[in-house]
């Protein structure tokens, strides 16, 4: 295996503009006070700002253009999910993002031509049921099963932390089949059969549900049409890219406030920032945060050019940028002091996102048992 | 597992790298049957010296150093700047190292950007050539971290200069013909304005050349005492007083923050944690292959992940747009601190590889790779402290990346 990333990572003017407008967008559209608004009056999700997303073509930003994607590659998402990151962009997009993924990787062209356009365009939101209670995130721990009956199936199981499950009107689900293999099924909700439980997320600006699947009858077009194993593998790959990019994003905002509050704050007639105890811990989260960019672009750069190494490095970033924004976070607080410890304190909306999202899709740990794998066994 | 790079690189340079890699195939020297240095810091014997000389005169000869530096004072003006392929591909060889490291990537440069004519003229070529060797002469007894604070001192006389003083940990002066020298030239002026940056001839009169020995218990850098010694009035680079904004473009170049050298640079390549990984399968621990054991796979897998992480950010450090517009200068800057906190964390992790074996010292006929691990993990606090200590690097970062205030 080589690890090549492209000298350059591929980036382009494009790159530079979408940046510029995501930047620029969500700055006026979603500072925190309007963040923090919508999470008082309970508000999980924004339906105008959802229309806007759309219409920005952020939905759709990597499906092809052919069913209504802006067809643009990876590294285009991994500067829009670490722009979404900085702002914590409350809602679906993560579940819908993972479902595109997954419907065109294991979608047939009817299939991918039944329901992404409308994913693209926000009229559907979607989500990928994966994980199970006591399960992880390879598709040999799934129990869910798919036994076929009279020409259609009968799905069994319970899926948890399904990404805004409860507002999904299609649900990508993994399930086992008889002969042992995972097959992924595309299900509209509401479906009888199918119960939909809201969790209670750590993160009010991610909410997650937990679906049950009790002898759901579906047709035989319901069962995406190509491996469910390596498609589902490969929308782990995209998955982990994107949310370690997401998770840069997170960490470099806590950064930010840091620095800021470590230049703001007096205490012995000095800023706080000139005592070291105070200003290396933060230099260190630079540099992971810097650390963990590289990585991230380096796996989108990977994914746009179809190394095969993309799963090591998507592996690599998710793994340390899972690790430095649980550490940013964790510096965030402290050097903030007893504000810091405060609900007005912005530092924990951060907190709350770091958490969830370090295991989801693995955490360090799960990735690096893969990584040795890949890396200490093969040559 | 085969490198990065090669697959994305334009096709010159590909038909660059496949030329260097043949020709230090076939031109690499043999084991010569004593101990070698690690790394330049470690130069002991002539014997080593000699060998390492000849080297890096061979390289020159052949075409493969100062590509990047203008040719009429030796170098090659490569378009492609691509000395970097050349220190990428002599790292991965594991071939010897450089022996004019201080001259090549630090006094070099400078010169380069601060020199006369004559001095261009005059001191680049035999850099290349390793004909004449350098040391960099910053640190005093008193003046570590608080570098500004040297004493030592140069005083008009006659035609030129004298300089009385002492310095301290200083790399290579036992077979340097020229130090990089700080001295200071006005005592009245404030601290920093009293410095000046003089090219400083080591077999002037008055100048004692005294070995210090390491941790490691070898040499290779030591005091230098200055007795009344004489340097002609041309020695002084840039202007009087301008010492101090010189030496702060030398330690950019030192600390590997900007580009410019004349042998390459130190980036790392991802050999450390390949070589680690070899370690694991040749160690056995508790009856198995220590690449078997779950807890050093873990350990290992991190390294991975480190060394992939520095050097993609130094491939992005290259692309302004994936740098974050209001900290352009954040992934050089912070080269120094986080490539040898790595080589530190990586080399003491294969010291727990090796198991009892290692409590095995140089000498030692089973030792696993000749000792040459925890050799290199002490040696890795030559890096982690030389050059301006992790401490510092972090204050440096702190206020000029992120402006915090100042720490003095
Ligand atoms: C292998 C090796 C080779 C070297 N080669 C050369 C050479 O060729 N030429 C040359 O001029 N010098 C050389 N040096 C010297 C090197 O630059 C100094 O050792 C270094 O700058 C530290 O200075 P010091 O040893 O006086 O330590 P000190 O400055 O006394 O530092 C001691 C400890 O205090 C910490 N500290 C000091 N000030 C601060 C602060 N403001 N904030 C936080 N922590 C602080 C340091 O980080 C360190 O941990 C070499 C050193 C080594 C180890």
């Amino acid at each position: 295996m080589r690890l090549d990333v492209p000298t350059d990572f591929g980036f382009t003017e494009e790159h530079a503009l979408l940046r510029g407008e995501a930047r620029r967008f969500l700055g006026e559209r979603l500072p925190m006070a309007t963040l923090r608004r919508m999470l008082d009056a309970g508000h999980r999700f924004d339906h105008g700002l959802w229309k806007e997303i759309a219409e920005l073509g952020w939905l759709g930003l990597v499906l092809p253009e052919r069913f209504g994607g802006a067809g643009l590659g990876w590294l285009h998402l991994e500067i829009l999910m670490e722009e979404m990151g900085r702002r914590l962009v409350p809602g679906p997009f993560l579940g819908s993002l993972l479902a595109g993924i997954a419907l065109e990787q294991a979608g047939s062209e009817s299939q991918q031509a039944q329901w992404l356009p409308a994913i693209a365009a926000g009229e559907r939101v979607a989500t990928l049921a994966l994980v199970e209670s006591g399960g992880g995130f390879d598709a040999d721990t799934l129990t869910a099963s798919a036994d076929p009956v009279d020409g259609g199936y009968v799905l069994r199981g319970r899926k948890t932390h399904v990404v805004g499950g409860a507002d999904a009107s299609l649900v990508v689900a993994a399930f086992r089949e008889p002969s042992g293999h995972t097959a992924l099924f595309a299900i509209e909700l509401p479906t009888s059969g199918v119960s939909i439980e809201d969790e209670v997320s750590i993160d009010p600006t991610r909410p997650t549900a937990r679906i049950g699947f009790d002898g759901v009858r579906v047709g035989p077009e319901a069962r995406l049409d190509g491996p469910g194993g390596a498609a589902l593998a490969a929308t782990q790959v995209r998955g982990c890219a994107a949310l370690a990019a997401e998770q840069v994003g997170g960490a470099e905002s806590v950064l930010l406030l840091v620095r800021d509050y470590a230049i703001d704050r007096k205490q012995f007639d000095r800023p706080i920032g000139f005592f070291q105890a105070v200003k290396h811990p933060i230099v260190d989260m630079m540099c992971g945060v810097e650390l963990a960019r590289s990585l991230a672009c380096g796996a989108a750069a990977a994914l746009d050019a179809g190394s095969p190494a993309a799963e090591v490095h998507a592996r690599m970033a998710k793994a340390l940028a899972g690790d430095v924004y649980a550490s940013a976070v964790r510096k965030g607080v402290q050097i903030h002091g007893g504000y810091g410890f405060t609900w007005d304190c912005d530092v924990h909306f951060y907190f709350r996102r770091a958490l969830w999202s370090r295991p989801m899709l693995g955490d360090a740990i799960h990735h690096r048992r893969h990584l040795a794998t890949l890396l200490l066994d093969a040559d | 597992m085969s490198r990065p790079e090669e697959a994305t690189e334009s096709k010159e340079n590909a038909e660059f790298r496949r030329e260097v890699r043949a020709w230090i195939a076939a031109n690499r020297p043999s084991d010569p049957g004593f101990k070698l240095p690690q790394s330049f810091l470690e130069v002991e014997s002539d014997r080593q010296f000699e060998f390492l000389r000849d080297w890096q005169r061979k390289v020159y000869e052949a075409g493969y150093l100062g590509l990047d530096w203008p040719a009429e004072y030796g170098g090659h003006a490569d378009p492609h700047k691509r000395q970097r392929i050349v220190s990428q591909e002599l790292n991965r060889a594991g071939a010897p190292f450089l022996v004019n490291v201080i001259g090549l990537q630090w006094a070099g440069p400078t010169i380069l950007a601060y020199g006369t004519e004559e001095q261009k003229q005059r001191f680049l070529k035999p850099i290349l050539s390793g004909e004449e060797i350098w040391c960099q002469g910053f640190s005093e007894p008193g003046a570590g971290s608080d570098l500004a604070s040297l004493q030592t001192s140069a005083t008009p006389s006659g035609d030129g200069w004298v300089v009385a003083g002492h310095k301290v940990w200083t790399t290579l002066a036992h077979v340097a013909k020229w130090m990089i020298l700080l001295a200071r030239t006005d005592p009245a002026a404030h601290k920093y304005a009293g410095i000046s940056y003089f090219l400083f001839p080591m077999e002037a009169p008055g100048v004692t050349v005294q070995p210090l020995v390491k941790m490691t218990g070898e040499g290779g850098f030591n005091q230098v005492i200055f007795d009344a010694a004489p340097m002609p009035k041309d020695a002084l680079l840039g202007q009087l007083g301008q010492g101090w904004q010189i030496a702060m473009t030398t330690l950019t170049f030192e600390r590997g923050a900007a580009e410019g050298s004349g042998g390459g640079s130190t980036a790392p390549t991802g050999e450390s944690v390949r070589a680690v990984t070899s370690l694991a399968r040749r160690m056995r621990r508790d009856g198995r292959s220590a690449a078997e054991d779950p807890v050093l796979r873990d350990r290992i897998a991190q390294g991975w992940i480190d060394e992939e992480a520095l050097r993609l950010t130094a491939q992005r450090a290259r692309v302004p747009g994936l740098n974050m517009d209001d900290r352009p200068l954040a992934t050089r800057l912070m080269n120094k601190l986080v490539y040898s906190e790595f080589g530190q964390r990586i080399t003491e992790l294969a010291c727990e590889v090796l198991g009892p074996d290692a409590g095995l010292w140089l000498g030692d006929a089973s030792a696993p790779d000749k000792a040459e691990w925890p050799r290199m993990y002490m040696n890795s606090f030559g890096m982690t402290v030389g050059g301006g200590t992790s401490e510092i690097q972090r204050n440096i970062i702190g206020e000029r990346v992120l402006g915090l205030p100042k720490t003095k």
